[in-house]
């Protein structure tokens, strides 16, 4: 058979968001790959230079719907350092909290989405019915289900009584079991493991020349975590350990995600144990002095980071988020090469790919170094042309 | 009068109608199955526990538009689903029913045993020759592993028909029902028969963990993604189908046919069934799904040797 070219995508029900990938394929093995982005972009960091410090808080919540708590953890601490001020500690551990929580509930979706992959859609139910339960907790302490809005520039929004407190531990008991039971399943099933052991391996040497992250990375044997390298709200007074597993495929990417649930509903129990009173949230400037700032935070799917540049008013002079899923696409691409076709959901999946997080990336022609605008009339004979001479049809 | 009666019976019971009427329910009784297995709900609106939605379902697919897209080859496109659904409804025909009473299938006959099981394979060949027919890349992809998977499941399948054959000594599938009907079921002489045929049921009719054919997650509706509107309806109502003669073959050949102890036949024959349904549902909410080479290997290295196994045992059943 000749090779064929399989275009997934920009809709496609393996992927639930609009990025497109032209597979070659030979037979049933893939050959090549080849992504193309940018179906999602919505000039997030332009309209972000147009807004007020506050008002940015609540437009970068919204680059993710999954990951929404650690983009506005990343947008504070960063803007906290840019107006230079100190948080209340009680702060830093209700943010380390709704963190973990948010961690639980993303990787707990994604084991889900990875069962749905392999058609095991019954472990994908029993995922997502647990996830609703640490949905439930969000809800109750900050009144959202999806976008919390619980960070602020100088603190947090809401506090966490002594009656959540109980019913915290009570979920946190009753998913540590289920976690437990998520292991055994992902360790011991034949199907799980014959559909993720060595699929889709990125060896540690790939991984850390093509700049993965997060649980990707850790998947390769990699220690990294930017909560211990460069600890963020609470996370330096808190014990934990980083999770890595050596094989780099599918199935460790799976267990180290697993295993991370595991972590946070420590993480979780240990703050609620040692979180210190006080008040939650401080007064802080309209104006933050003239400066840059940068800041990183471990989101569940790997290392965010922000960077804000004022220029003395009440407006970011710029603002530039850069998102853990475009870090993995490199390293993505390269496991990709020498996969069965039925593998490219799994491997797809296997590094939590937030497209709508992702896209924000502006392309400019780096030969000429112009842009121009054109009209509709005109491009459509641009693309006419394009077409003719890259004959794809 | 007597003319009369036959058509009534072709037509409405054990006919047409019945069988129709009947694997619509199994599809209804299937997803509902499935669906508590995995703590949901599944159909509820239409009917009492929605036990309509499954002709709803075939309703509201006749209604919508039907596509013929331009670059199809139009004769095997638009012949593969009524092919596909006359097949399905022709072997249920030599299945006994057991209805009204009657020991015989509407169309039996030495050897129909063997239409039945070319049947099942004439089945797949349609499948293929429609989607090859589709040009379109999922399609292809998806008939390539369908006729892949073919070569998984049925030399098993057929090994353990030949195993069943070999004890009841006829070609007669309601012979072989009324064989059990005085001697133990095959299931308690071939219980390593019985599992396999449960496996490539679970094959033929591409359920989880075989449903590699058309995995959504991979190649899109695999051979199905062109077709729509009624030829949709025809496959689904087609597939219904399949899924209740499958199932009433396996009752056939290991569950006693329609015969059980006592009260009448028709309704012990529906009941065993639903019991091959219940296994085959939970079986599907079991697994994950194979990938088309594991599926295979699983196949030749432990299923095929299995069955040729029961063989060797149904040769020496009589000796003893």
């Amino acid at each position: 058979m000749p090779e064929i070219e399989i275009p997934v995508g920009p809709q496609h029900p393996a992927l639930k968001e609009p990025i497109r990938f032209v597979f070659r394929i030979d037979g049933e093995i893939v050959v090549g790959a080849e992504p193309r982005l940018g179906y999602a972009h919505r000039g997030i960091e332009k309209l972000g230079e147009h807004r007020s410090y506050v008002q940015v808080l609540y437009l970068s919540e919204r680059i993710c719907g999954i990951c929404s708590v650690a983009h506005t953890t990343c947008y504070v601490e960063t803007a906290e350092r840019l107006f230079n001020i100190e948080i209340p500690p009680r702060a830093k551990f209700i943010r380390v909290i709704v963190s973990e929580l948010n961690r639980i509930h993303s990787h707990l979706l994604w084991l889900g989405i990875l069962a749905h992959e392999i058609g095991f859609d019954t472990l994908f139910m029993y995922t997502w019915r647990d996830r609703e339960l640490v949905l439930d907790l969000l809800e109750m302490i900050t009144g959202n289900r999806v976008l919390y809005a619980i960070n602020m520039i100088g603190g947090v929004r809401h506090d966490i009584t002594n009656e959540m407190v109980d019913k915290i531990r009570k979920v946190m008991d009753y998913l540590e079991e289920r976690t437990k039971y998520y292991k055994r399943v992902v360790q011991e099933d034949p199907l799980m493991l014959a559909r993720l052991s060595e699929v889709g391996i990125l060896s540690r040497s790939d991984a850390q020349k093509l700049c993965a992250v997060g649980p990707t990375i850790r998947g390769s044997g990699v220690k990294t975590d930017i909560r211990k390298e460069d600890p963020y709200a609470a996370y330096d007074e808190i014990p934990f350990n980083i999770i890595t597993y050596t094989e780099g495929d599918a199935l460790a990417k799976t267990l180290v995600r697993v295993d991370e649930i595991q972590e946070s509903i420590n993480i979780i129990r240990y703050a609620l144990d040692h979180m210190p009173s006080g008040n939650i949230n401080i007064r802080v400037p309209l104006r933050p002095s003239p400066g840059e700032a940068i800041g990183r935070v471990e989101a569940p799917r790997g290392e965010l980071f922000y960077y804000i540049r004022s220029d003395g008013s009440e407006r970011p002079y710029r603002f530039k988020v850069r998102t853990p899923t475009l870090a993995n696409i490199p390293a993505l691409c390269k496991m990709l090469e020498g996969v069965y076709v039925a593998d490219i959901p799994v491997v797809v999946a296997s590094i939590d790919p937030c497209i709508a997080c992702m896209d924000r990336v502006l392309l400019i022609d780096t030969n000429k170094g112009t842009w121009n605008i054109l009209t509709g009339e005109e491009l459509r004979r641009y693309s006419k042309k394009w077409y003719e001479k890259h004959k794809i049809r | 009068m007597s003319l009369l009666l036959e058509f009534l019976k072709i037509a409405i019971y054990p006919g047409v109608l019945f069988i129709i009427v009947f694997s619509l329910f199994l599809e209804w009784l299937d997803r509902k199955i499935y669906a508590h297995s995995q703590h949901r709900i599944g159909p509820l609106y239409i009917g009492p526990h929605g036990i309509l939605q499954p002709f709803a379902d075939i309703l509201k697919l006749i209604s919508k538009e039907d596509i013929t897209p331009p670059h199809v080859d139009k004769s095997f496109f638009m012949l593969a689903p009524p092919v596909l659904l006359y097949l399905a409804i022709l072997g249920m025909f030599m299945i006994p029913l057991g209805a009204l009473g009657e020991p015989y299938a509407l169309l039996s006959f030495e050897g129909d045993y063997l239409v039945v099981l070319t049947i099942t394979t004439l089945i797949t060949a349609f499948v293929f020759a429609g989607s090859w027919a589709s040009f379109n890349r999922f399609s292809a992809l998806g008939s390539i592993r369908a006729l892949l998977l073919m070569v998984g499941y049925e030399v098993p399948l057929f090994l353990c028909a030949a195993a069943v054959a070999l004890d009841a000594k006829t070609l007669c599938l309601s012979r072989i029902a009324l064989i059990q009907s005085t001697s133990p079921w095959f299931i308690v002489m071939q219980p390593i028969g019985f599992i396999i045929s449960l496996i490539a049921l679970q094959a033929e009719l591409e359920r989880i963990p075989f449903d590699i054919p058309e995995a959504e997650t991979e190649i899109v509706a695999g051979w199905l993604t062109e077709f729509s509107g009624k030829k949709l309806a025809m496959i689904r109502l087609a597939h219904d189908i399949e899924l209740f003669l499958l199932a009433s073959l396996i009752v056939t050949l290991y569950l006693g046919g329609p015969w059980g102890p006592m009260g009448p036949s028709a309704l012990w024959f529906i009941l065993k069934v639903i019991f091959v349904i219940f296994l085959s549902s939970i079986l599907r909410a079991l697994f994950a799904r194979y990938r088309i080479e594991q599926a295979i290997t699983f196949f030749w290295k432990y299923i095929i040797p299995l069955s040729l196994l029961q063989v060797f045992i149904a040769l020496l059943i009589p000796l003893v």
